[in-house]
């Protein structure tokens, strides 16, 4: 018959045992759920970059006299409309609410369609028709110290939101 | 005549034996057959049974991972430069067009064996234990087939990928709470899972390499992992399965 | 020190047998054929890859695979179809928000099917054949959604046009389609209610009607079945609600529409 091999140590010190062998395990696995934890948020923060080499989100679209009262203007390469209205001027980033796309003005019907998934705004970028879900993003427009529009693609403004010029 | 004869056998040292022994030997001791146990049952080997699904999306990967690193050795992940060499692989390249077309045939080939592989499992009822994991790894497998199509669709940089990215990042800007534009939204769009996916808050040089990236190392060494698992499952499950 | 156990022999383990393995081997399997997998199975396996590398090089030189213009991020084509295979996905996007048919529905679908196995209550039955009338239930939610799936690609893929309208394959999309349908919304306290009917009630029929599928279910195993079938049968629920009752949403609320 086998003996166990601790057969001599007393009770005591075998429960001591248990107990520090049961400490070690459990810190061993801490130790490592630590360093998965560690490298995991070290790569989770490496995929986002410290600067980003993008457009600047403010630019500048000209004096408000440029534009006529009750147009609708691409700025082509900054994905971004000046609407100017009877009461002012409003900006409206070109990208569907639905998918992503850029909508297409149509200056006979006053009304943007996205050739996507056939979403419709109105005017003033209110959807309603097709599958978008709220209406186009409509963006902070002020004037700059020289006179000139100036958009901030970061900040999202309300949908009664105009500049009076 | 005899004189050929003998040239011939005398190429091999030991001529050609058929024996059970020799068939066994010819399985477990060559390295790409060592996959297949020595004796199969009857009943996986049937055609009606398989419809060798399972070995046909190997065939289509491996015609993937080659024509695809075929084409790496002509591609550039630069937005300046990948449509250029696109145009270069239809114009300029020998084959570059066939090499093009048998990535893209082979990849549309393979979504459809993987799924009717799928179906084949289920319906045979494959899936029951022993098996129940290996079918989780395939449902692994599955995604990984479809996350491939997906970021390799982004590389010609064409109006065609652009916007089937740009359509398929945004859903992913609408992901519930780790989203922009999600519902419950807790993160802005320089944080979200959009922004992950694309280095940026638009699809531009950052969203190439990383799809590149992603399409080239990441998801095929991911694959190659799961493979390896999924086949080691069904040769640890007692193979293919059969009645009961 | 008398009972210690000397070795004088290097022993080498040769091999490890489970107990379960042995008695599986015996009792529940039965005795099978086998054959050898040079040449059986090879020669199988060589033929399926040599037609199979052929179709695969004929089809290649036939259709050659597209290429657009260089892409323009102020310019978005008149139709942007997705690759085939995710064409059902875009599908769905006509009749759910994003979140749900992008990201919701395809976490479901995958959480789902790698569930199949932890579901279905029983070990053996149909194991190893296609035994689909034994196993009516399973077979049918399978084939139900795998259909589904290829029937929206289908759709997608042949009958959608610019705009997403919907085409008949032989018909030329240069003709203007715009079908102006005036959708409502159910208010939300009815929204709210038919969703909870739906669910209760699909829940709660098939436990009283069908008490034995139940309780050889379980209650754990039953409800995420029955949830996850009652919510893939929210598609053609959701697809008919639109196309009959031009039903736009079930359920808006400020913070997220179904």
């Amino acid at each position: 018959m086998l003996k166990p091999l601790v057969d001599d140590l007393s009770e005591t010190t075998v429960s001591r045992r248990r107990v520090l062998g049961s400490a070690l395990f459990w810190a061993s696995w801490g130790i490592v759920v630590v360093i998965l934890g560690v490298i995991g948020g070290g790569v989770l923060r490496c995929l986002y970059p410290r600067a980003l080499y993008e457009a600047s989100k403010i630019f500048k679209v000209g004096s408000p006299e440029s534009y006529k009262i009750g147009s609708v203007n691409l700025v082509t390469g900054r994905g971004v409309w000046i609407v100017r209205e009877q009461e002012g001027f409003y900006a409206i980033l070109a990208k569907c609410t639905h998918l992503g796309c850029q909508p297409i003005w149509y200056e006979d019907q006053q009304v943007f369609k996205c050739p996507c998934h056939g979403s419709r705004f109105h005017k003033d970028g209110v959807n309603f028709a097709g599958p978008a879900p709220r209406p186009l993003d409509r963006l902070y427009l002020s004037l700059s110290s020289d006179g000139r529009l100036e958009v901030d693609k970061g900040k999202t403004a309300s949908l009664d939101y105009r500049l009076k010029a | 005549m005899n004189i050929f004869i003998q040239m011939w056998r005398s190429l091999f040292r030991t001529g050609v034996t058929d024996s059970p022994v020799h068939r066994v030997f010819r399985v477990v001791v060559n390295f790409s057959l060592h996959l297949h146990p020595a004796r199969v049952s009857k009943n996986g080997i049937k055609t009606t049974y398989t419809f060798c699904l399972g070995g046909l999306n190997v065939l289509f990967f491996v015609m993937t991972a080659i024509t695809g690193g075929l084409l790496m050795i002509y591609y550039t992940p630069d937005v300046d430069k990948a449509y250029a060499n696109m145009l270069d692989l239809e114009n300029v390249i020998p084959f570059g067009t066939f090499l093009r077309n048998l990535h893209r045939v082979s990849a549309h080939a393979m979504v459809i064996a993987v799924s009717l592989h799928m179906l084949r499992v289920f319906l045979t009822a494959s899936y029951k234990s022993p098996r129940e994991f290996n079918w989780v790894i395939g449902v692994g497998l599955l995604l990984m087939t479809f996350l491939l199509s997906f970021t390799g669709y982004l590389l010609p940089w064409d109006q065609l990928s652009y916007w089937a990215v740009t359509v398929g990042t945004t859903m992913a800007e609408n992901t519930p709470i780790v989203g922009a534009k999600g519902p419950f939204s807790v993160l802005g769009p320089e944080e979200d899972m959009r922004f992950i996916l694309l280095g940026g808050t638009s699809i531009d040089q950052p969203t190439l390499i990383r799809f590149y990236f992603a399409h080239c190392v990441g998801l095929p060494g991911a694959l190659v992992g799961l493979m390896a698992l999924h086949f080691w499952r069904v040769r640890k499950a007692g193979g293919i399965s059969r009645p009961l | 020190m008398n009972d210690k156990i000397e070795i004088k022999e290097r022993l080498r383990l040769l091999t490890v047998i489970r107990e379960e393995a042995l008695l599986r081997q015996r009792d529940i399997y039965p005795r099978e054929e086998k054959v050898d997998t040079w040449p059986n199975l090879l020669v199988k396996e060589l033929i399926a890859l040599l037609i199979f590398t052929i179709v695969l090089v004929v089809w290649s030189l036939v259709q050659d695979a597209p290429l657009e213009e260089l892409a323009n991020p102020g310019l978005t084509p008149k139709e942007a179809k997705a690759p085939w295979y995710f064409v059902g996905l875009q599908e769905l996007l006509v009749y759910f928000d994003p979140w749900i048919a992008g990201v919701v529905f395809p976490t479901i679908i995958l959480v789902g099917l790698a569930l199949i196995p932890y579901l279905d209550p029983d070990p053996i039955k149909g194991v190893g054949r296609y035994a689909i009338g034994k196993r009516k239930f399973a077979t049918f939610c399978f084939i139900f959604g795998f259909t589904m799936w290829f029937a929206l690609v289908a759709v997608g893929q042949y009958f959608r046009g610019p705009g997403w309208n919907f085409y008949l394959p032989w018909e030329s999309w240069d003709s203007p389609k715009e079908v102006e349908v005036a959708l409502t919304n159910f208010p939300l306290v009815a929204g709210i209610a038919f969703l909870a009917c739906y669910y209760i009630l699909g829940l709660g029929i098939p436990a009283v009607t069908f008490q034995n599928f139940f309780w050889r279910l379980g209650l754990i195993r039953y409800h995420i079945t029955m949830i996850l079938l009652m919510t893939m049968m929210l598609v053609p629920v959701k697809i008919l609600l639109r196309q009959v009752f031009h039903i736009r949403y079930i359920v808006q609320t400020p913070w997220f529409n179904i």
